[in-house]
């Protein structure tokens, strides 16, 4: 069944999990993911979008069996991953962000080995694999040296090493790229891309709230939030779909809000995101220019303007004018309800 | 989809050389480990002296049949060492694997983490052999208590059986620090219940209550049987009935060790807190 490539590598049915949190009357539910579904097929590389506490990170594990889902199915190479998780497991390659995940006092081989061994790799097939891992990742030379010596970049290939050791055919990676400098954090983007996905084939599941990682890597992104999810799109649609074409973008010296630019007609949302003694407008309209004046106008009567850009709707703007909320935002407690036994 | 028990064994020797290896990447604790004999034997050797007033006591052979109080306490501080370990071990490492963030990676993977379990028992036991045989040496040199093939050969067989028993209520142990979080607190209380209701410290039929609820722990019978054997030079004495009761108490620990981690591994992934620490 699973050589099957019709088969879906990844399906989640109307995953619910809620956590109960608190004691006695501050007893509370929260939905952390609410009824999401989704379809991956072999060899994709889908993108799972949405700010903290979205439930990203919940339904991955769930779909890893490290939680169980009150309600919904997941099934991985069409085998459900409760019923058959030992199956499932061997299916899976995972990778949490963070980079306390590995045993800091062992070499990067010795964790590899230990890892082999609860995958069933062993003798001459385990330490052939794990030299090609550490060779495809450039951690040869410094693969006897304790991993507290290791820079975060370097945990997380030995993190990513880990992940494919079995030689899953299911990745899930669960913020790959968190915590990373520029440097790592584009070596390990251009790793799934070219290497996983399109050299080895690997389906992945890529969770992020970085949404230049999931427009550059992912074929299709599902956007999630408060553990729902709103649509799932290729990137090129969602930016085709949204009905505004162009963004003007205003950086201005001070705090301010949309209520700045009250009165100024043909611009449909603002945002603000203040930062470092300086806001930066992010206003919506069909055709940038025709608000233009107006705007530099209405922003010059109260600041002084330190910039003006026009910028095609990115993956972030179309994320904002779906949700109404930002990808930079921590939705942690948006939803949760109280809860009634 | 099953796995083989090769894979299975190979795992638990995995997980073995792992915990072993991390110990030694301390250096100081092989220095600690290194004088720790010393230093638990000689608390003892006081305490006998200032209770008793020298090795022997009168009043202590028509308890227990041997006068010598401080080779008796010292058998059931060996023993005990060795059980103990088991339980500090289990449940502490579990914990341990939390704070890497290792805890998830494991329960994520094919391998069962009872088989995890079983690895870090054997890691335990390893080490504390190596223990307790230093402490035998102790006891044999300087409190005239003789180990022969004759004598070690069924002590072997009880501590075997005391440890499968111990083994099954350490897995359930691991199963509460899982859902607990806490282990020490748990593990002190642990300690001194079985330190009050079995005799490891003094002989339990010094009042009728303890004397009663020691017989439901297989350290009692144990502890028992060894110092038969090893002080009173009574091979034959009780061996059968001992073994058959110990691998009684051995198959009852088991199975419910088994089934309470079972159980409360799959709540704290239903609770979502597999992870936590």
């Amino acid at each position: 069944m699973s050589g099957d490539s019709t088969v879906p590598a990844l399906e989640c049915r109307d995953v619910v999990k809620q956590f109960r949190r608190g004691r006695g009357f501050k007893k509370k539910v929260i939905r952390a993911v609410d009824g999401a579904t989704l379809t991956l097929y072999p060899g994709e590389l889908f993108g799972l979008l949405g700010p903290n506490g979205a439930g990203k990170t919940t339904l991955v594990r769930c779909i890893a069996t490290l939680l169980i889902p009150d309600a919904g199915t997941i099934r991985v190479l069409g085998h459900d991953v409760f019923k058959d998780a030992l199956f499932c497991r061997q299916q899976i390659g995972l990778l949490t962000s963070g980079e306390r995940t590995l045993y800091w006092k062992l070499s990067a081989r010795d964790n590899l080995k230990f890892f082999a061994a609860l995958y069933g790799l062993t003798g001459k097939e385990r330490d052939k694999r794990i030299e090609y891992l550490l060779g495809l990742l450039g951690l040869q030379e410094v693969a006897n040296e304790r991993l507290e010596r290791y820079s975060s970049g370097m945990k997380q290939k030995v993190s990513l090493a880990r992940a494919m050791l079995h030689d899953p055919k299911l990745l899930l990676l669960d913020e790959p790229t968190l915590g990373l400098d520029p440097q790592f954090g584009r070596f390990i983007r251009g790793f799934i891309k070219e290497e996983l996905n399109k050299k080895q084939g690997k389906t992945i599941l890529l969770t992020t709230h970085y949404m230049d990682e999931a427009d550059e890597l992912c074929a299709r992104i599902a956007f999630i939030n408060q553990g729902r999810i709103v649509d799932i799109k290729s990137p090129e649609e969602y930016k085709r779909d949204i009905p505004h074409k162009e963004i003007l973008k205003v950086r201005c010296l001070g705090q301010f809000d949309g209520e700045l630019l009250k009165g100024v007609s043909g611009i449909e949302r603002v945002s603000a995101e203040f930062n470092d003694g300086v806001t930066t407008l992010n206003i919506v309209a069909e055709r940038a220019e025709m608000v233009l004046s107006e705007v530099i106008e209405a922003v010059r009567a109260r600041t002084r303007i330190l910039g003006v850009d026009v910028q095609e709707p990115t993956l972030e703007d179309v994320f904002i004018y779906m949700t109404g909320t930002s990808l930079g935002a921590d939705t942690k407690e948006e939803h949760e309800t109280q809860y009634q036994d | 989809m099953r796995r083989s028990i090769r894979i299975e064994l190979l795992a638990i020797l995995a997980e073995c050389r792992k915990t072993i290896r991390i110990w030694f990447s301390y250096p100081i604790m092989i220095v600690f480990w290194a004088i720790f004999p010393l230093l638990w034997v000689m608390p003892y050797v006081f305490q006998g002296r200032a209770l008793v007033g020298g090795a022997t006591s009168e009043s202590f052979r028509q308890l227990t049949g041997s006068g010598n109080y401080l080779a008796f306490v010292l058998i059931g501080a060996m023993i005990s060492t060795f059980v103990f370990s088991a339980l500090w071990g289990v449940g502490n490492s579990l914990r341990e694997e939390t704070y890497w963030g290792t805890m998830e990676y494991i329960i994520a993977s094919p391998t069962h983490p009872l088989v995890i379990l079983i690895g870090k028992t054997l890691a335990e036991w390893a080490w504390s052999s190596v223990m307790v045989l230093f402490q035998a040496v102790i006891i044999a040199l300087f409190f005239g208590v003789q180990f022969t093939l004759a004598k070690v050969l069924p002590v072997l067989l009880i501590v075997v059986l005391l440890l499968v028993g111990f083994s099954g209520f350490a897995i359930a142990f691991a199963g509460f620090t899982l859902l607990i979080k806490e282990v020490h607190g748990w593990v002190h209380t642990l300690e001194w219940i079985f330190f009050l209701f079995s005799p490891i410290r003094y002989p339990v039929q010094v009042n009728p209550v303890t004397a009663v609820i020691s017989t439901l722990i297989p350290l009692t019978w144990a502890l028992v049987a060894i110092r038969s054997i090893i002080l009173l030079n009574k091979a034959e004495v009780n061996l059968y009935q001992t073994v058959l009761i110990l691998l009684v108490m051995d198959v009852v620990l088991l199975v419910t060790g088994y089934f309470l981690f079972v159980y409360l591994e799959k709540k704290t992934r239903r609770d979502g807190t597999v992870g936590m620490h």
